[in-house]
């Protein structure tokens, strides 16, 4: 893609997803290393970064497939726990998320070397996904406009923008923040949402924190209001 | 009744969700569609088929159905070639292999497929593609039974054919074999504005189980499955006797009945044998139901059980959540697709998981009430006709540019 550049005007964009299917599983570790070494792209990224869009609540706190399935059909919980500890926001390519995937699994088992022999409860079945990404009509032109359509936008929007872009502007830093430093000029505002923990928060719940983050900005940014506010207190 | 249109749906998934509906529609632009299938009437596939069909027209996918002709002997095979492929041992003809073939070139040649995507659906028609040489449409197979242990000589024999098409559809990562074509997931999907879906006045629901004399003075726990011994009913009475100890409750079974069924009339004498003269059993048999009252008796039940030992998908999971009832369903098949232990329903694995599940939900309804609530959310995101619909979008897409993991829609 090419890189956009970033203007004042914030269009959103969203995403969708279908869900491709390969025939291939795991029965073990080792199968599960292997398909993680030879799968696509596409499949890495649809058992990590696409496992937002899951039903988050009953995937929390792991943030892939790999974790979950590691954890509950492995029962290998120190080797999910090292998995869930690979933070996704710092991989703005999936050939540095996949080799830390490998090498994570790897140390993992030179250390328990049995743990490659044991059988899991239930396979792991790889699945690919093809993704289509597209404009919406939303348009954001400044701070109130973008917090209001914030409300409103899909939460493939919010999952798109905040989760799924850095693969495309290969940048370290979600699209929202990248807008609110360049275009608003508010770099201690984009600071603060690029400090959300992606880990703790379901579609929904990182809306909600993004709106609060806004208002709780928008209220210590403006002297009046914050004076009526300290009034109020007193 | 006037179908409900896309618009409609807007009050049930949100604007958004059909917002983006349009736009996808929009770069998918004037395309056409043929489904073939081997019945208008009964069964899942002609029922999705259906609702499907009108609502792809409305977004301006031209989209007709035809359905392929047949005697009975092309229909007696093709239904062993149902349970083979489910994994049934069974050995196939020649002849038979042959009469199938012969059905499928007759019906070839009575068709046109000038559509941009011909989709066959199930094993019946499949092998149509044989005949359509120098084809420059795409052509995908969905697949909507269970291939997960097919029947090793027919799955040889069908699977040449079945990759001849640009793609296979499957319900489920548990149902696909490996294949040398591209294969997608589409999870079968319930339409939330149909008479088995749609809201219900609480009169109504009242009025349903005043009609078949069941008692509402105690929760409700139910049933809603075919007298088949894969739906285990004979295990949902002993699982309910087992928990009546602790709760008090009463049990209500509701089940279909095709007309010529001996093996349903067995299973249902079991069923009452097991239930014996018990007053808070209550067994119904339809032939056939009427899809509002299904509805109500869902409605209407505290805790709704799908303990299947065998499954395809079991949709009816998906219905029972859509009303936000409490679900606790058998982890075989497409069930944990829908319910995630201990989020959006409880999975079991015995009558004693069931039994268990049943007090637990009892005697919790708040957390019995969480459950529902989560579960009308999984629906809504991955069960509903509109995700289906998106899902065809996409799929056209994906078929003009196969090997692109990502297609960006930006002109």
């Amino acid at each position: 893609m090419k890189e956009k550049a970033l203007t004042k005007v914030f269009q959103f964009s969203s995403s969708a997803s279908l869900e491709k299917l390969t025939g291939q599983r795991a029965l073990n570790l080792r199968g599960l290393l292997d398909l993680i070494k030879t799968c696509s792209d596409s499949a890495i990224f649809y058992h990590t970064f696409s496992a937002f869009l899951k039903l988050r609540e009953a995937q929390v706190p792991y943030n892939s497939d790999f974790a979950v399935w590691v954890s509950r059909s492995l029962n290998e919980k120190a080797l999910a726990e090292k998995l869930m500890a690979i933070d996704l926001s710092e991989y703005n390519a999936i050939k540095n998320l996949r080799s830390r995937l490998i090498e994570v699994i790897q140390s993992y088992a030179e250390e328990n070397s049995p743990v490659f022999q044991k059988h899991a409860n239930e396979p792991f079945y790889l699945h690919d996904v093809m993704r289509v990404v597209y404009l919406t009509d939303k348009f954001a032109y400044d701070l109130l406009s973008f917090r209001d359509l914030l409300s409103t936008v899909s939460i493939y929007s919010i999952y798109y923008h905040f989760i799924e872009s850095r693969l495309n502007t290969q940048l370290q830093t979600d699209d929202f923040s990248a807008w609110i430093e360049k275009s608003l000029g508010l770099p201690e505002l984009a600071k603060i949402i690029r400090k959300i923990d992606l880990s703790v928060y379901t579609l929904e719940g990182l809306r909600a924190r993004m709106i609060q983050l806004i208002d709780e900005y928008r209220e210590n940014s403006n002297p009046e209001r914050r004076q009526s506010r300290e009034r109020a207190d007193d | 009744m006037t179908e409900p249109s896309l618009w409609d749906y807007r009050e049930v998934v949100g604007p958004n969700i059909i917002e983006e509906l349009t736009i996808l529609a929009s770069h998918v632009g004037n395309r056409s569609i043929k489904m073939i299938n081997s019945t208008a009437v009964g069964g899942g596939v002609a029922e999705m088929l259906h609702r499907m069909v009108p609502l792809l027209n409305e977004m301006g996918i031209s989209t007709e159905w035809q359905v392929i002709q047949g005697a009975d002997e092309f229909y007696e095979i093709t239904k062993e070639f149902h349970n083979a492929l489910q994994g049934k041992e069974m050995r196939f003809e020649k002849a038979a292999l042959d009469t199938y073939l012969a059905y499928n070139e007759k019906n070839h040649a009575l068709m046109d497929f000038d559509q941009d995507l011909v989709v066959v659906h199930d094993p019946q028609p499949a092998a149509l593609i044989h005949w359509e040489k120098k084809r420059k449409n795409r052509w995908v197979w969905r697949c909507h039974i269970d291939l997960s242990h097919p029947n090793p000589q027919l799955w040889g024999f069908l699977k040449p054919y079945i990759e001849k098409y640009d793609a296979a559809i499957f319900s489920s990562a548990l149902f696909s074999p490996e294949l040398s074509v591209p294969q997608y997931r589409f999870y079968p999907a319930i339409d939330p504005l149909d008479e088995k879906n749609k809201e219900l006045d609480e009169t109504y629901v009242t009025r349903i189980f005043e009609k078949y004399g069941i008692p509402r003075d105690k929760p409700i726990v139910t049933q809603i499955s075919r007298y088949d011994p894969w739906k285990d009913p004979v295990g949902v009475v002993r699982a309910f006797k087992m928990a009546r100890k602790y709760v008090d409750c009463n049990l209500l079974l509701v089940g279909d009945k095709a007309a010529d069924d001996p093996e349903a009339e067995k299973v249902l004498a079991e069923v009452k044998a097991e239930a014996g003269d018990a007053p808070d059993i209550h067994i119904l048999m339809f032939s056939p139901s009427i899809a509002s009252e299904i509805n109500a008796f869902q409605r209407g039940s505290d805790v709704i059980l799908q303990k299947s030992i065998k499954e395809g998908f079991a949709l009816t999971v998906s219905e029972a959540l859509w009303k936000r009832r409490a679900v606790i369903g058998g982890a075989v098949g497409g069930i944990p697709a829908q319910i995630i232990h201990g989020h959006t329903g409880i999975l079991v694995h015995s009558v004693e998981g069931a039994s268990l599940a049943i007090r637990s939900l009892l005697n919790q309804p708040g957390f019995a009430r969480r459950l529902g609530s989560t579960g009308h959310q999984r629906v809504k995101d991955e069960f509903l006709i509109t995700k289906n619909l998106k899902r065809y979008l996409l799929l056209l897409l994906a078929l003009d540019k196969p090997r692109d993991e990502t297609i960006f829609l930006y002109q």
